[in-house]
C-alpha cells in the first residue's frame, strides 16, 4: 500500500493524463456503449472462454506428451485438444462479433448524432469549422472512436487475462522458470514500448509530410498557367525533390526503428525459450520438471507474446481514440447561436409578413468595425413588390441575409408581422418556423451533385406536374432539352455541368418551388434576374402577385442592378454604401436625381424611358 | 483525339511489361533488392533450424537425461535465434530502402513530366485526379516493393523449407497434416472472397456516405432554409445503416477467418499427437493397415509443431501478399498512363529574340476540340508596340479564348498570330513566355512565402525589383504588414481577392515582361481595394503592349483603343469616344450596363474553357 501512495505522489501528472485520456472515453461510453451492455458481456465471457482455452490446450499438450513418454493411455489429452480446438473457433469468433458489432452501433448512432446537430448548425458555426474540418471528424476521428468501443476493448480485456492466465499457469509449472524468461520478454516490452510512441511520431510526421507534398502538387497542377507562364517548372521540381527527400527521410528512420525495435519482442520471446533450454533443461534432467511441462512452457511463452506485443497498439488506441472522441463532443458541445432562446414564439405570421425596419445596422464578426449597413428604415406591406438597388458592396445581399435571418438583426431592429399591430422582433421569432416562410434564390447558389429535379425539391420528390411548373417559371424548360436526362441530369459538384446563369435559374426554380407549397411567404431573389432575359425578366416580375398558393402573394425583395427588373416594384431602396440613399416607387426615383435615375437613363434604350416611367407609375 | 482522357483507354499491358518498364526506377537500388533477396535463404535456414535444435535438446538431452552437451545445444539455439533477428533486420532496411527510394524516382518523374503538359490536359483531368496518381498509386507501389515480390520468395522458400524438413523428418506424418490442408486452406479462401466482396460494398457505402455528408454540410443553409432537415436526416440515417450493416457482415467473417486459422492450429497439433505417438497406427491397425505410422520421439513431436506454427504465417499471409501485388500492377499501369500521355503545346523551333511587342492577328480561328463548334471565327486584329487596347464583348463572345491563344495555353489555332513578325507558333514557348506575361482572373497563389509567390523562385530577380514590382501593384500595403517571409495559406486563402489580385499583378510586373495579356477580374472587391486595383491596372498600361480584357468602364477608357468582340470576330475598333459616337455594339454594351457598373456578367463560369458547355 505505501509504495502505492508514494507512486501517486511521486507522478501526479501520469495519472492526470490518464484521467485526461480516459474521461472522453468514459462520456462516450455512458452515453452511447451502456445501451449495448448485454451484447459487451457476452463478449466479455466469450472472450474469457478464449482465453482460458488458450492456455488450458498447451497444458493439455504437456500432459499428453508426458503420458507418451511413460507409455500410459493418451487418447483423453489428445482429443481434449481437438475439442478444445473446435471450441477456440466458434467461441473466438462469436467474442470479436459480439465486441466489434457493438462497435459499429456506437459509431452510426454517433455520426447519425453528429450530422443531426450539423444540420441545425447556423453560420457562425460554419465559419468556425471548415467544411474539410468537420468532415475529418465526422469521417477519421469516429472511426477512431470506433476503435476505441471494439477492437481498443477488446484487446484490454485480452492482455489482461492472458496476462494473468498465461502468468499463472507459467508460475504453476516453474516459478524460477516465469522469473527468468520474464526478463528478457520485459526488457522487449518495454524498448517496443519506447520505440512505438517514437515510431507513432515519425508516422505522424511522413503523415504530414505526404500531405504537404500533396499540396504542392496539387497547387501546382492547379497553377499550371502560372508555373508554365513564367517557365517556374525547375524551381517548382526542385521544390517538390526537397519535400520528397525529407519525407524519404522520416520513412527510413521509421524503417530503421521499426525494422530493429519492433521484432525485439519476437526475439525477447525466442531468448526466453533460449533461457528454457539453458536453465530449465537441466531441471527436467534432475526431475524437478517433466519434459511435457517443458514443452507447454514453451508454448505459453509463444501464446503470451501476440498480446504484449499489440499492447502498444492498443495504448495508441486508446490515446488516439480519446483525442477523436474528444473533438467529436468539442463540435457537438459548441454553443447553438439561438438569440431567441429554447421556447421562441412562433412566426407571428403565417402568409405574406410585413415587415418594419427600424434602425438597422450590421457588422460581420471578422470585422466589427465596419459597418455592412448603417441604420436602415423602411416598412414593407404583405406581398408587395420590394426592389433592391445598389452597386457591388452596397450591402444588398446582407440585407436579404438579415430577411432571411441567415445573420441575425439587433434587437429591435426588425419587426416582422401581420401588421403594425400585430408584430414581433424577428430576433426573438423561432428561427425555423421563420425561416419556413423564406424561399431565397441566391446569386451564387449552392447546388448539391445529384439531379436538377433533386436541387430544386431538395427533399422529398413531389409531384412532377408542380415541379414543371417551378422549372417553367425559372425559365429553365429550353435548357432541360438540351441536357441529356432533363430534370434527371445530374449537374456536377456544385453543379459544374451548368453555366453560371443555369446555376442560378435551378437556385430560382428551388426558391419558386418551396413558395408555391404555402400561401403568401417571404421571396428574396438575390440578383437573379440578371440570368433570365428580358421577356421572362417581365412575365416573371408580373407573375410574382399571383405565385403564391390560394392568391397570396408573397411579400418579395429583388435585389438587381438592372433597372428593368425593378420597374414593376411597389417600392425600391436604393442603397450606397451600406446606407439607404433613396426609396420609393421607381415612378418617383425616376423624377429625382441620384443613382437610379442615372441608371434609369443609361440602360434603357433612348425612348422606352418615357413610356417605362408610366408603366411604373401605374403600379 | 490526340491523346487517351483516361486510363481506362489503354489496353491492359502485361505484368512482364509493367516490370520491364518499372526497372529503370528500380536500377539504381537494385543492389539492395539483391541484397535482400541473397538474405531471403539464409533467413529461412536460421528459422528453420530452431525446431531441429529443440528436438536435438529434448530427444538428446531431456529424455535420456544427458546433461552433458546440453549448454550447446541451447547456445546454439541462440546463435540462431539472434542471427536470424540480425539477418530480418538487414532484409527489412534493404527492402525500404529499395523501396522508398524507387518512389521517390518514379514520383519525381511524374511530376516533372506533368509539368511539361499542355493545359488543355489539366482542363480535361481533374487535378485531384492527377494527384491520386503521384501520391496514392506510387505509395501503393512503394507498398508492394517493400512486401511484395522479395517478401513473397521469403515466404515461397520457408512454406517449402519447412515442408520440405516436415517430409525428412517424418513423412508419413507430414502427408497426414498434408491431407487436412485443403479443407482449411480452401475456407480460408472462401472467407477471403466474402471479405473481399464485402470491402467493395464497404467502400462504396462510404464514398457514398461521405460525400452525402461533405454536400449537406456544404449545403447546410439550402437544408434548412427549404426546410428539408428531416428529409436529409432520413436519407443520411439510411447511408449510415448501410454502410454500418456491411461492416458488421464483413465483421463476422473476418473474426471466424482468424478464429478458424486460430483454432486449425490446435487441431492440427492433436492431429500431430494423435498421429505421432502411435494412436494413428492402432486406429489403422484396427482396419488391418501395419506401420503406416510409426511412433515418434518426443523431440520430434514438438519440433513437428513448432514447424506448424512457423508454418501458418507466411501460409496466411501469402494471399494478402498477392493481392497487393496485384493492386500494384493496376497502381503501376495508371502511373504510365500519365507518363505516356504526351499532350503538349507544339514546342516551336525559333529562338524568340529580343522582342519589341507588335502583335497582329490575322483571320483567326480556333476550337477547343475537333467535336465541338469554333470559339474564334477569323479574328483580326493589330496591336502596336507599346499600345494598350482593351477587348470587350459579351459572355462567349470568345474574349478570353483569344488571351490563351497568345499565352500559348492552347495551340492549334489557323490563320496567323505574328509577334514581331514571327508566327507565335513557330516560337520557343519558354523563350516566348519571358518576354509575355499572362495575368488571368483565377488567382492563383502558392502555399509558399509572399516572396516566392511574386518571383516565382527566379533568382535573376533581385529583391529591389521584387519591391518595385510590389510598389507599382499597390501590394506594398499588405506585404509590409504581413512580411515577405509570410506563408501563404493554402490558394492564398489569408488573402482578400482583391490583395490576391495585387500579388498576382506584382508577379507579372516582378518579370518585367514586354507584352501583358491581362483577364481582369469580374469578382467584386471591396470599394478601397476596387481604388487599388483600379490604379495598379493603370502602371502595367503604362509603356507596355498590353491585351485587357476589361469589364469595367474605368478600365476601358485607359485603354488607347478598344476592341468590341462579338461572336468570335472583331467587329468594332477604336478610341471609347469614336465608338460611342458610332452609337453600335459598343455603345449598347455601356448603356446595359455589363461594362458601365463594375459587374461583370454572372456567367464567369464559361471561362471554364475546353469544359464541354452545356448550356
Amino acid at each position: 500500500m505505501s509504495s502505492q501512495t508514494t507512486a501517486a505522489a511521486t507522478a501526479p501528472a501520469p495519472r492526470g493524463a490518464v484521467r485526461a485520456v480516459l474521461a472522453p472515453i468514459f462520456r462516450l461510453l455512458r452515453r452511447y456503449a451502456w445501451v449495448h451492455r448485454w451484447r459487451y458481456l457476452g463478449g466479455l465471457l466469450t472472450l474469457g472462454l478464449t482465453n482460458w482455452l488458450t492456455v488450458e490446450i498447451p497444458v493439455s499438450i504437456g500432459v499428453a506428451l508426458d503420458r507418451y513418454r511413460a507409455g500410459e493411455a493418451l487418447g483423453g489429452p489428445v482429443a481434449a485438444v481437438v475439442l478444445m480446438g473446435a471450441l477456440v473457433i466458434v467461441v473466438r469468433t462469436l467474442s470479436r462479433v459480439l465486441v466489434f458489432n457493438p462497435g459499429r452501433d456506437i459509431e452510426r448512432d454517433l455520426r447519425d448524432d453528429m450530422f443531426r446537430d450539423l444540420l441545425s448548425r447556423r453560420a457562425s458555426f460554419f465559419a468556425r469549422h471548415t467544411t474539410g474540418d468537420i468532415i475529418s471528424r465526422a469521417a477519421n476521428d469516429i472511426t477512431f472512436a470506433r476503435a476505441v468501443v471494439g477492437f481498443g476493448l477488446m484487446q484490454a480485456v485480452n492482455v489482461s487475462m492472458a496476462l494473468v492466465m498465461t502468468g499463472w499457469k507459467m508460475w504453476a509449472l516453474s516459478p524460477i522458470l516465469t522469473v527468468l524468461s520474464a526478463i528478457p520478454i520485459f526488457v522487449g516490452l518495454v524498448v517496443v514500448q519506447q520505440s512505438s510512441s517514437l515510431v507513432m511520431s515519425l508516422h505522424r510526421r511522413s503523415q504530414e509530410q505526404l500531405g504537404e507534398l500533396s499540396e504542392h502538387v496539387l497547387s501546382s497542377f492547379q497553377g499550371i498557367a502560372t508555373i508554365q507562364g513564367f517557365v517556374a517548372e525547375p524551381r517548382f521540381i526542385e521544390r517538390f525533390e526537397d519535400k520528397a527527400t525529407a519525407l524519404l527521410r522520416t520513412r527510413m528512420r521509421g524503417a530503421l526503428l521499426g525494422g530493429v525495435a519492433f521484432p525485439s519482442l519476437l526475439l525477447a520471446g525466442s531468448l526466453s525459450i533460449f533461457v528454457l533450454l539453458y536453465v530449465g533443461g537441466p531441471m527436467a534432467i534432475r526431475g524437478e520438471l517433466s519434459v511435457g511441462e517443458v514443452a507447454a512452457f514453451a508454448t505459453l511463452l509463444g501464446i503470451l507474446l501476440p498480446p504484449l506485443r499489440s499492447m502498444g497498439w492498443m495504448l495508441s488506441v486508446f490515446q488516439r481514440g480519446s483525442v477523436s472522441i474528444q473533438r467529436i463532443f468539442d463540435l457537438l458541445d459548441t454553443p447553438h447561436d439561438q438569440p431567441e432562446g429554447p421556447d421562441a414564439p412562433p412566426a407571428p405570421v403565417d402568409g405574406a409578413p410585413w415587415i418594419s425596419v427600424d434602425g438597422l445596422s450590421v457588422a460581420y464578426p471578422e470585422a466589427p468595425d465596419k459597418q455592412v449597413l448603417h441604420d436602415l428604415r423602411f416598412t414593407v406591406q404583405p406581398g408587395a413588390v420590394v426592389g433592391v438597388f445598389g452597386r457591388t458592396g452596397s450591402g444588398k445581399t446582407t440585407l436579404l441575409k438579415v430577411l432571411a435571418r441567415l445573420i441575425d438583426p439587433p434587437a429591435g431592429a426588425v419587426r416582422v408581422g401581420t401588421g403594425p399591430d400585430q408584430a414581433a422582433d424577428l430576433r426573438a421569432v423561432q428561427l425555423r418556423a421563420w425561416q419556413n416562410l423564406v424561399c431565397m434564390a441566391w446569386q451564387r447558389p449552392f447546388l448539391f451533385s445529384e439531379t436538377i429535379a433533386d436541387n430544386v425539391e431538395v427533399g422529398p420528390r413531389g409531384p412532377s406536374d408542380a415541379l414543371d411548373r417551378s422549372l417553367a417559371l425559372a425559365a429553365l424548360r429550353a435548357d432541360l432539352s438540351s441536357f441529356p436526362a432533363g430534370v434527371e441530369t445530374v449537374v456536377g459538384e456544385r453543379g459544374v455541368m451548368l453555366s453560371g446563369g443555369q446555376r442560378q435559374r435551378v437556385a430560382l426554380a428551388r426558391a419558386l418551388h418551396k413558395l408555391a407549397r404555402r400561401p403568401g411567404g417571404l421571396l428574396l431573389l438575390d440578383d437573379v434576374l440578371s440570368a433570365v432575359d428580358h421577356a421572362t425578366e417581365a412575365q416573371l416580375v408580373g407573375a410574382l402577385r399571383s405565385l403564391g398558393a390560394g392568391g397570396v402573394a408573397p411579400t418579395t425583395f429583388i435585389v438587381s442592378h438592372r433597372v428593368s427588373a425593378l420597374r414593376h416594384a411597389d417600392l425600391v431602396l436604393v442603397l450606397d454604401e451600406g446606407r439607404l440613399v433613396d426609396q420609393g416607387p421607381p415612378a418617383v426615383l425616376i423624377e429625382r436625381d441620384g443613382p437610379f435615375r442615372e441608371a434609369w437613363r443609361a440602360q434603357l434604350p433612348r425612348g422606352e424611358g418615357a413610356d417605362g416611367a408610366a408603366v411604373g407609375g401605374a403600379a | 483525339m490526340s491523346a487517351p482522357d483516361d486510363e481506362r483507354g489503354l489496353d491492359q499491358a502485361s505484368d512482364l511489361q509493367l516490370v520491364g518498364r518499372l526497372w529503370p526506377f528500380v536500377r539504381p537500388d537494385a543492389w539492395t533488392l539483391g541484397l535482400a533477396l541473397l538474405l531471403t535463404p539464409a533467413i529461412a535456414a536460421l528459422n528453420l533450424a530452431q525446431p531441429l535444435l529443440l528436438k536435438e535438446a529434448i530427444d538428446g538431452h531431456l529424455v535420456p537425461e544427458v546433461l552433458d552437451g546440453l549448454d550447446q545445444v541451447a547456445l546454439l539455439y541462440l546463435a540462431a535465434v539472434l542471427g536470424a533477428y540480425i539477418t530480418e533486420a538487414a532484409y527489412s532496411l534493404a527492402l525500404s530502402w529499395g523501396g522508398e527510394r524507387t518512389i521517390l524516382r518514379l514520383r519525381k518523374a511524374l511530376y516533372s513530366h506533368a509539368l511539361t503538359l499542355a493545359q488543355r490536359f489539366f482542363d480535361r483531368q481533374p487535378a485531384g485526379k492527377l494527384l491520386t496518381r503521384v501520391t496514392n498509386d506510387v505509395e501503393a507501389l512503394g507498398e508492394s516493393i517493400a512486401s511484395g515480390v522479395v517478401s513473397i520468395v521469403l515466404d515461397l522458400l520457408l512454406i517449402l523449407g519447412i515442408g520440405g524438413t516436415m517430409l525428412w523428418l517424418n513423412w508419413q506424418l507430414s502427408l497426414l497434416l498434408l491431407l487436412l490442408a485443403p479443407p482449411l486452406l480452401g475456407s480460408i479462401e472462401w472467407m477471403r472472397l466474402q471479405l473481399k466482396r464485402l470491402f467493395v460494398v464497404v467502400r462504396e457505402a462510404q464514398a457514398d456516405l461521405n460525400a452525402f455528408l461533405a454536400e449537406r454540410v456544404d449545403g447546410a443553409q439550402v437544408i434548412q432554409l427549404q426546410g428539408a432537415q428531416p428529409w436529409a436526416e432520413a436519407e443520411f440515417a439510411r447511408r449510415s445503416r448501410t454502410f454500418t450493416e456491411a461492416n458488421k457482415s464483413a465483421n463476422i467473417y473476418d473474426a471466424a477467418m482468424f478464429a478458424v486459422v486460430d483454432g486449425a492450429s490446435r487441431i492440427f497439433v492433436a492431429v500431430v499427437l494423435w498421429g505421432g505417438t502411435g494412436l494413428a497406427a492402432d486406429a489403422l491397425a484396427a482396419v488391418g493397415i501395419e506401420g503406416a505410422a510409426p511412433p515418434l520421439s518426443v523431440g520430434l513431436l514438438v519440433a513437428f509443431m513448432d514447424y506448424l506454427d512457423r508454418l501458418f504465417r507466411p501460409l496466411r499471409e501469402l494471399s494478402g501478399k498477392i493481392t497487393i501485388l496485384q493492386r500494384a500492377a493496376t497502381s503501376l499501369q495508371r502511373l504510365f498512363w500519365l507518363l505516356d500521355v504526351n499532350d503538349k503545346v507544339e514546342p516551336g523551333t525559333v529562338a524568340a529574340p529580343r522582342l519589341r511587342g507588335a502583335l497582329v492577328l490575322e483571320g483567326v480561328r480556333f476550337r477547343y476540340r475537333p467535336d465541338q463548334p469554333e470559339v474564334l471565327k477569323g479574328v483580326d486584329l493589330r496591336v502596336e508596340p507599346g499600345q494598350s487596347v482593351a477587348v470587350v464583348g459579351a459572355t462567349g463572345s470568345g474574349k478570353t479564348t483569344l488571351m490563351r491563344l497568345l499565352d500559348r495555353s492552347y495551340d492549334g489555332y489557323t490563320g496567323s498570330v505574328r509577334v514581331d513578325g514571327h508566327e507565335l507558333r513557330a516560337l520557343d514557348p519558354a523563350g516566348l513566355r519571358r518576354q509575355l506575361v499572362a495575368v488571368r482572373q483565377d488567382i492563383q497563389l502558392f502555399a509558399q512565402p509572399l516572396s516566392f509567390n511574386v518571383d516565382l523562385g527566379n533568382s535573376e530577380i533581385s529583391v529591389t525589383a521584387r519591391e518595385a514590382a510590389a510598389a507599382a501593384a499597390n501590394a506594398t500595403g499588405f506585404v509590409e504588414r504581413l512580411g515577405w517571409g509570410h506563408v501563404l495559406r493554402e490558394r492564398g486563402a489569408d488573402l482578400s481577392v482583391g490583395e490576391g489580385q495585387l500579388l498576382t499583378f506584382a508577379r507579372a510586373l516582378a518579370h518585367d515582361p514586354v507584352l501583358v495579356i491581362l483577364d481582369e477580374a469580374t469578382a467584386s472587391v471591396d470599394s478601397l481595394t476596387e481604388g487599388l486595383v483600379q490604379e495598379a491596372i493603370g502602371r502595367i498600361l503604362e509603356g507596355r503592349t498590353v491585351l485587357i480584357v476589361a469589364h469595367r468602364l474605368s478600365t476601358v477608357q485607359r485603354a488607347d483603343r478598344i476592341a468590341v468582340m462579338a461572336d468570335g470576330q472583331v467587329v468594332e475598333f477604336g478610341a471609347h469616344a469614336e465608338l460611342l459616337a458610332l452609337g453600335g455594339r459598343y455603345a449598347a454594351l455601356v448603356a446595359a450596363g455589363q461594362v458601365a457598373l463594375g459587374e461583370g456578367s454572372p456567367a464567369q463560369a464559361q471561362v471554364q474553357a475546353g469544359a464541354p458547355d452545356v448550356g
